[in-house]
């Protein structure tokens, strides 16, 4: 029933190295394949793949940003099963990207979605709720916390406003 | 059940204050008469941007940072994010080491497990249960304090290696707080599966059943609950488990008992390994010596919290100073379940179901029940939606 770390991971290489389109993989450490997504037009079909497979949960959606040189950030959607953790790597550029929502998939996805969205500034195609998660409901619009270039002063200038109207 | 009549429909809003869990989280929940029809959650009024403060402290201050997302599991995410680290580093620990710190997260399992244990009394109206059993809890906070001089924030860790030392006569301690324990929770176990009142309010209720609770990613004792084998320590053992092997406590049934009976069962487990662990205690060196910068790489890190599966993504850039720290706390995982299960049940239910995945919201932080078609709409506070529970059920047997 329980599928083991070597299985998982030979299953994995397997499915993404035969893929339609041309996939790059990587085994960063011996428990972990790193799978290079070109265009986010392939993520449904890779997780969909993934789940069919039964290769484990999404166990989080890590946003990194590769800074403003660079111009880019990159999602990683990490899956887990056993000690095996397989993750799907998309780049995305750094304003106004847009993502297919995997809620469809994964009803889960969408609480990760949602702090991604709000820290990063993604758009999340077909999300149901695209509310705030964590930060405030007042939060300034285009500010992404996450963000290399973020600047916490923003929120000082926020309070001062607030307590004038209060006032 | 007919959830159709929408302009009947009735929102209660819970939190965000909540004066009986203590910590803040605001639930909107939507009521057909008693049925719950729909329920969501808002989080963040916890919310301190610990990932981004991760960014802008050095490695070594980021151990007292992370050690400070969770007040009941602090130890755990300071433990992950070591091996994390030492894991970038490529360091390797001395065994003592590793098995200090598998004793600490044991002993920190055990607290955990007695403060929820003491809640769900709690919630269920049974206050004598609540108050023994937090009683109990003292002799392993005392255990804890004595091993590493804090009640809380234990600060055991260092990167490659830990800070204090188990002799002899703090062993005997430990094993004469686990003897009165293991006889407590054999006891305990007893009241869960044999008070009927209690039972009342646990047996069939919140029912996730095995297939629901993969598709929902759930984690922890709520996944085990529910007959899904995922549990880090024995999937992924991490340092000194490799050697100490757990074994995995499974239940059937899914519904809120399983869930009280599996963390109790899972403490007769912790007793076990942190015998284990003290009779053949390694020999040996505390720390090892760390590098204050990290070479560059990327790892992923996953233990077994208290609550279930806890996720570290770690990156550096070859810096003194992390490039990014992620983190995935279990209750995240869990919260999804709780508003799935919710729908359909009685709102006197409500109460239990939510502790029933032992909530830490400073851990992940808010819950909103929200309807659209909301007509008319009244504040209650927990305590009154836990007073309400405890009410309806002394009205109701079933």
């Amino acid at each position: 029933m329980t599928i083991t770390t070597e299985k998982a991971l030979a299953t994995a290489t397997e499915l993404f190295e035969n893929w339609v389109w041309k996939t790059r993989t990587e085994t960063p450490e011996p428990n972990r394949l790193d799978v290079y997504i070109q265009s986010s037009e392939e993520l449904i079909p890779m997780t969909v793949g993934l789940r069919v497979q039964r290769l484990g949960y999404l166990a989080t959606i890590t946003g990194l940003d590769l800074g403003p040189e660079a111009g880019e950030c990159e999602l990683l959607y990490h899956f887990c099963t056993a000690a095996a953790v397989i993750t799907l790597r998309l780049r995305i550029p750094r304003e106004g990207a847009i993502v297919p929502s995997l809620c469809s998939v994964i009803p889960s996805a969408e609480v990760f979605e949602r702090e991604t969205a709000e820290m990063f500034g993604v758009t999340f195609h077909g999300m149901k709720n695209p509310e705030h998660l964590y930060l405030p409901d007042d939060w300034p619009d285009k500010t992404y916390p996450l963000l290399k270039d973020f600047k916490p002063e923003v929120l000082k200038n926020l309070r001062i406003q607030e307590s004038d109207n209060g006032n | 059940m007919e959830i159709d009549r929408q302009d009947e429909r009735f929102i209660i809003p819970i939190g965000p204050q909540h004066p009986a869990l203590k910590e803040p989280g605001h639930f909107k929940i939507t009521v057909d008469g008693e049925i719950i029809t729909n329920a969501v959650v808002r989080l963040g009024y916890a919310h301190r941007g610990i990932e981004k403060a991760t960014e802008a402290r050095n490695w070594v201050q980021n151990i007292y940072l992370v050690e400070r997302i969770c007040g009941i599991c602090s130890h755990i995410h300071a433990m992950a994010y070591c091996l994390g680290v030492e894991r970038l580093a490529g360091v390797e620990v001395p065994p003592r080491a590793q098995a200090i710190r598998v004793i600490v997260a044991e002993l920190e399992r055990i607290h955990s497990h007695m403060l929820w244990f003491g809640v769900v009394a709690h919630e269920a109206g049974f206050d004598t249960l609540f108050m023994y059993s937090w009683r109990d809890r003292e002799t392993v906070m005392d255990l804890l304090e004595k091993v590493s001089g804090n009640r809380v924030n234990y600060s055991v860790n260092l990167l490659g290696g830990v800070k204090i030392d188990i002799d002899d006569q703090i062993k005997d301690k430990i094993y004469e707080g686990l003897e009165f324990l293991e006889e407590r929770t054999q006891h305990y176990i007893h009241v869960v599966t044999n008070d009927t009142p209690f039972l009342q309010r646990t047996r069939g209720i919140g029912v996730l059943t095995r297939s629901q609770a993969d598709v929902l990613g759930c984690v922890g004792p709520v996944a085990r609950a529910s007959n899904v084998p995922r549990d880090i320590r024995v999937e992924a053992p991490y340092g000194a488990y490799q050697q100490y092997p757990i074994n995995i406590v499974l239940e059937q049934n899914g519904d809120l008992e399983a869930r009280v009976v599996i963390r109790l069962k899972e403490l007769l487990e912790c007793y076990r390994i942190i015998r284990d662990i003290l009779n053949t205690l390694p020999p040996g060196e505390l720390t090892t010596r760390m590098p204050r910068r990290i070479k560059e790489g990327e790892t992923i890190l996953r233990v077994e919290a208290p609550r279930g599966e806890l996720f570290y993504f770690i990156k550096s850039n070859g810096t003194d100073t992390p490039e990014r720290v992620k983190v995935r706390t279990p209750t995240v995982c869990n919260f999804l379940s709780v508003l799935k299960l919710a729908v359909g049940h009685q709102l006197a239910d409500m109460p239990m179901i939510l502790a029933g995945i032992d909530p830490c919201f400073s851990c992940n932080d808010r819950v909103a029940i929200v309807d659209r078609h909301q007509q008319s709409s009244e504040i209650w506070t927990w305590q009154d939606l836990r007073q309400y529970g405890i009410e309806y059920y002394n009205g109701h047997s079933r």
